[in-house]
């Protein structure tokens, strides 16, 4: 009888719960509905629908409810085949691409031998990898805007960008894959020197296969940092054709041009890779930002 | 963690350092790296002597070119609205003139696109000037309006950021300079010279830096030789100031002695190319004067000489417009020029030391000995390692000493220590407190201050990280109640948001606050309000920043929080509740206490993200209105990718570092005290 009271008050009070969570995710998906609406309607306007000269209440509530007056998919196919949108693709494709093989090399090699090397300069060098986490982003953009135009003469070329994204995704993933690489037993290791393994075998044919996963992570960690960047993207491409999608979609809403259509075709078509990617790796995400916080 | 040690066998160390005091003392590394400190200042020295040669060519190359071709706009324009014919004529007979063969003069007129004049080989018979420009030279008619697109922003702006004369290099021999003419203060077309470019430049002597970085050698060797029949035999390992002392002095004397000589071989090289200018000047001077006669035109450089400029079309001053050379303005322009030399001969001198002191103070030595056991951890480093130097290193020391200079897009290609300043542009970010100004409508508060912007940030963080936090504890407390259904769907759905790439949303919140059809806007009419003009109020404007990221940022905190809640035990809740607890209790006194070793560390990385919260407020309000919603971070964006500022920008970005490292020292001195309390 009294365990049947207690869970008639709780019932109760988790309508209220849900009441309170239903509103708040409709708050969180409203502006996932708005850009699936703006996208559907197959014209560039950012009102869902035309409101007579003097509207009334429902009328007002028509214009927000996000639902289009008339579904199309020429958003979608206008910004695949009239605008230069699957150029820009393709560049954002072969960027990050690019970044995640150049990222992934650069961050096993580096985590491998802070894991399994005692050598003069580790500790420095793994402090200075932590310390430039520090460095405001700004100050480092001038110069290397320099660096890379000027001085590389890579301005406008996804080299110079590739080169910076893989760089500067070096610290988090180093630490990332040396926080692995330490649980591997080194007992495998010299055993394989025993068998007269050479370094570069125990690397590539024992290490980083057992290292899979966290491979993997860092590999979707450093495409999605790509796929994502819109400030140094911005700055250094200048011509349209050489545009990452960030950029582009930019271009569609950004100074005098409102192509609120094209923008939200795009922004879908561009979203629903990282959306996933993300929501099957938010949990390494977490623990890994949180330790990195405590640490530094 | 376990680690293998370096795979080299060590000797004995004394043995070691023994057989190496032993080599021949040219061998020992303090002679060694005389030499090569030595070789190191002079052979770029040799290098920036010669460039500056170079450079000095191409500026007298140019500069001829340049003065025919403002004689030839000159001319052109004072032709323009002549009676047709004569003065069409009189144009294409100056131009012949002025060719000296082997190249081509042209002359065009941007309205109509005509081809006024022309001495190229193909303009002739059927297609002689004047006439329309032919399809394939549709390019000289766009690069007339890239010159008056450069003209017309450089008016505006009201400086000289653009150049106005544009040079084209058509292989190692050749070039191409065009340049705008103006009639009535507009331009009205363009004039081009092709000429074959033999800058004749002797590069300087290769002896000297060779003799030099011998006698430094043989200087320290010999000093060397000395202590050893003395009896005295240095530790190549060991630190040695004495030898690092003889070494500067000597480096200096040579690096000194290059410089002087080179200097002086620039001075008086430039003075004779400048006579040369003048010379060409004269003969110019003539060849225009024919057009008095012809088409009763005359045209004169004016006392300040209006032909003999720089590339934004600005006088030189150093040939009169009589011809005579104003000896002070070159000889002012030499010294300038030789002090630029100079000083790279400084920075030349300071590598040159810091090679010097690795190799005396033994750290060359001591490097080398552990590069060589542990060859394969550096192996497997260097590639990192190498670009950390490059992309991140480097560029921190660089922006560093770019914020002490007032380098501008104009003066990029000039070494740093040209556009030195010292500490201007910090005393003009920090020292500037008038964040009130008092105008005839009162007081108005100046939004392109430093401290206004500061005080807009710290606004901006603690706000949101206030939002972020609370709803994120709201949220989480009631997805972990117990016993509660479709937690699963509602944390999918409320962790949306942080999924999406933040420039889209950023964007998408950007469209939502539009005025006249942002849903926004409308959802506050449907009940009765009216619209709000959002980008246009200081406040209404930081709100959609608010807004936009409140969203943006309370899903990691709900992932968070919630992740701590559940690895509360429940043993905790269910004693307290025997005690006779309430609920808020139990939350004051035991929730959130626990916690707190999960929420500090979360709150301080997201003060750090919030504070280079860049996407939202660059893409929402873009920092609207009038610049009063910036934040540090995108306002030293601003002036360094729309002011075109580097310098002051480095200067601003440097004040941000040092806030964050401020706040980092805070950060850890509490995270500390927290790990304290609760281990």
């Amino acid at each position: 009888m009294s365990a049947n009271r207690a869970d008639r008050k709780p019932r109760l009070q988790h309508a209220w719960l849900h009441v309170f969570l239903v509103l708040f995710s409709i708050v969180a998906i409203y502006p996932v509905l708005w850009v699936f609406t703006v996208a559907f309607s197959g014209q560039q306007n950012l009102a869902f629908v035309e409101l007579p000269p003097d509207p009334g209440f429902f009328d007002r509530f028509r214009a927000i409810l996000p639902w289009p007056s008339n579904f199309s998919l020429q958003n979608f196919t206008d910004v695949l085949t009239q605008q230069p949108f699957l150029r820009w693709m393709l560049n954002s494709a072969i960027v990050a691409g690019l970044t995640t093989v150049l990222g992934v090399f650069l961050a096993c090699t580096a985590a491998y031998a802070f894991s399994r090397f005692n050598f003069p300069g580790r500790r420095a060098g793994m402090m200075s990898f932590l310390v430039s986490q520090m460095f405001p982003g700004t100050l480092l953009l001038v110069p290397i805007y320099i660096i890379i135009t000027q001085w590389l003469g890579l301005g406008n070329s996804f080299i110079g960008l590739v080169l910076v994204y893989s760089v500067t995704a070096i610290p988090f993933c180093v630490w990332m894959l040396k926080g692995y690489f330490d649980t591997i037993p080194i007992e495998i290791e010299e055993s394989a020197i025993m068998d007269g393994a050479s370094r570069q075998m125990i690397f590539f044919r024992i290490i980083l296969p057992l290292a899979k996963p966290a491979v993997a992570v860092t590999a979707l960690f450093s495409f999605m940092t790509a796929w994502n960047e819109f400030i140094l993207a911005a700055t250094f491409l200048e011509e349209e054709t050489r545009y990452t999608a960030p950029v582009g979609l930019k271009f569609f809403v950004g100074g005098f041009a409102s192509q609120w259509g094209y923008f939200a075709a795009g922004s879908i078509i561009i979203s629903i890779p990282v959306v996933v990617l993300f929501l099957y790796l938010q949990k390494y995400l977490v623990s890994g930002l949180t330790a990195g916080g405590v640490k530094g | 963690m376990s680690i293998i040690a370096g795979s080299a066998h060590f000797e004995d160390a004394a043995a070691v350092a023994e057989r190496a005091a032993r080599r021949p003392v040219l061998l020992q590394p303090a002679a060694i790296g005389a030499l090569l400190a030595a070789a190191l200042v002079l052979a770029l020295g040799w290098w920036f002597a010669s460039q500056a040669r170079v450079e000095r060519a191409e500026d007298a190359w140019n500069r001829a070119v340049i003065m025919q071709l403002m004689a030839l706009g000159e001319a052109a324009a004072a032709l323009e609205g002549r009676d047709g014919a004569t003065s069409e004529a009189a144009l294409q007979q100056l131009l012949l003139e002025l060719d000296s063969g082997d190249g081509y003069f042209r002359v065009v007129r941007l309205s109509g696109s005509r081809l006024l004049a022309s001495t190229a080989s193909g303009d002739h018979d059927d297609s002689a000037a004047p006439r329309r420009l032919s399809r394939d030279e549709k390019w000289l008619f766009d690069l007339g309006q890239a010159l008056r697109a450069a003209v017309e922003t450089n008016v505006s702006e009201g400086v000289f950021r653009r150049r106005q004369v544009h040079i084209e290099l058509l292989g190692d021999e050749r070039a191409r300079i065009t340049l705008p003419f103006f009639v009535a203060g507009r331009v009205a077309g363009i004039v081009q010279a092709e000429r074959p470019r033999d800058l004749g430049v002797e590069r300087p002597s290769m002896w000297l830096p060779v003799a030099g970085a011998l006698a430094a050698w043989l200087a320290i060797g010999g000093l060397l030789a000395l202590g050893r029949r003395r009896g005295r035999m240095p530790d190549p390992a060991g630190r040695h100031w004495g030898l690092l002392a003889a070494g500067a002095v000597v480096l200096a004397g040579v690096t000194l002695g290059h410089a002087t000589l080179e200097v002086g071989a620039l001075a008086s090289w430039q003075a004779e190319l400048n006579q040369g200018l003048a010379a060409r000047f004269e003969t110019l001077r003539e060849d225009v004067g024919f057009l008095a006669g012809v088409a009763s035109v005359s045209v004169d450089p004016g006392p300040g000489n209006r032909w003999d400029v720089d590339l934004y079309q600005r006088e030189l001053g150093l040939i009169g417009g009589d011809g005579r050379i104003q000896a002070e303005a070159v000889a002012g322009d030499i010294a300038a020029r030789a002090a630029g030399l100079y000083k790279a001969m400084l920075g030349n001198f300071a590598l040159g030391i810091i090679l010097l002191a690795f190799f005396t103070l033994g750290a060359a030595t001591r490097s080398g000995r552990a590069l060589r056991s542990n060859r394969h951890a550096y192996m497997y480093v260097l590639p990192a390692m190498f670009g950390m130097l490059v992309l991140v290193f480097f560029p921190f020391i660089y922006g560093i000493a770019l914020s002490f200079t007032d380098q501008t897009v104009m003066n990029v290609s000039e070494p740093i220590t040209e556009v030195f300043v010292g500490l201007a542009n910090y005393a003009q970010i920090l020292g500037d407190f008038e964040v009130f100004r008092s105008t005839a409508a009162g007081a108005v508060i100046n939004y392109q201050n430093f401290y206004w912007t500061l005080f807009i940030t710290v606004c901006w963080t603690t706000t949101n990280v206030f939002v972020g936090v609370s709803l994120g504890m709201i949220l989480a407390l009631m997805l972990n109640t117990r016993g509660l259904r479709f937690t699963n769907l509602y944390r999918v759905l409320l962790i949306l948001p942080w999924a999406i790439p933040n420039y889209i949303t950023a964007l998408i919140w950007k469209g939502m606050f539009h005025q006249q059809f942002g849903v926004i806007n409308q959802g506050i009419q449907m009940l009765g309000g009216e619209p709000v003009a959002w980008f246009d109020g200081v406040f209404s404007a930081f709100m959609t920043g608010l807004i936009t990221n409140g969203w943006l940022s309370f899903p990691f905190m709900m992932v968070v929080i919630l992740g701590g809640l559940q690895s509360i035990s429940q043993d905790m809740y269910e004693a307290a509740t025997i005690d006779g607890a309430s609920k808020w209790q139990q939350f004051w006194q035991i929730t959130l206490p626990s916690l707190k070793p999960t929420i500090v560390p979360a709150v301080i990385i997201s003060v750090v993200w919030t504070f280079n919260m860049f996407n939202v407020i660059y893409l929402v309000s873009g920092g609207e209105p009038a610049g009063a919603n910036e934040i540090l971070i995108t306002k030293a964006y601003k002036i360094a990718f729309e002011e075109y500022r580097y310098g002051y920008a480095a200067a601003y970005s440097v004040v941000i570092f040092m806030i964050l490292l401020v706040y980092g020292v805070f950060q850890t001195r509490v995270t500390r005290a927290t790990e304290a309390t609760t281990t």
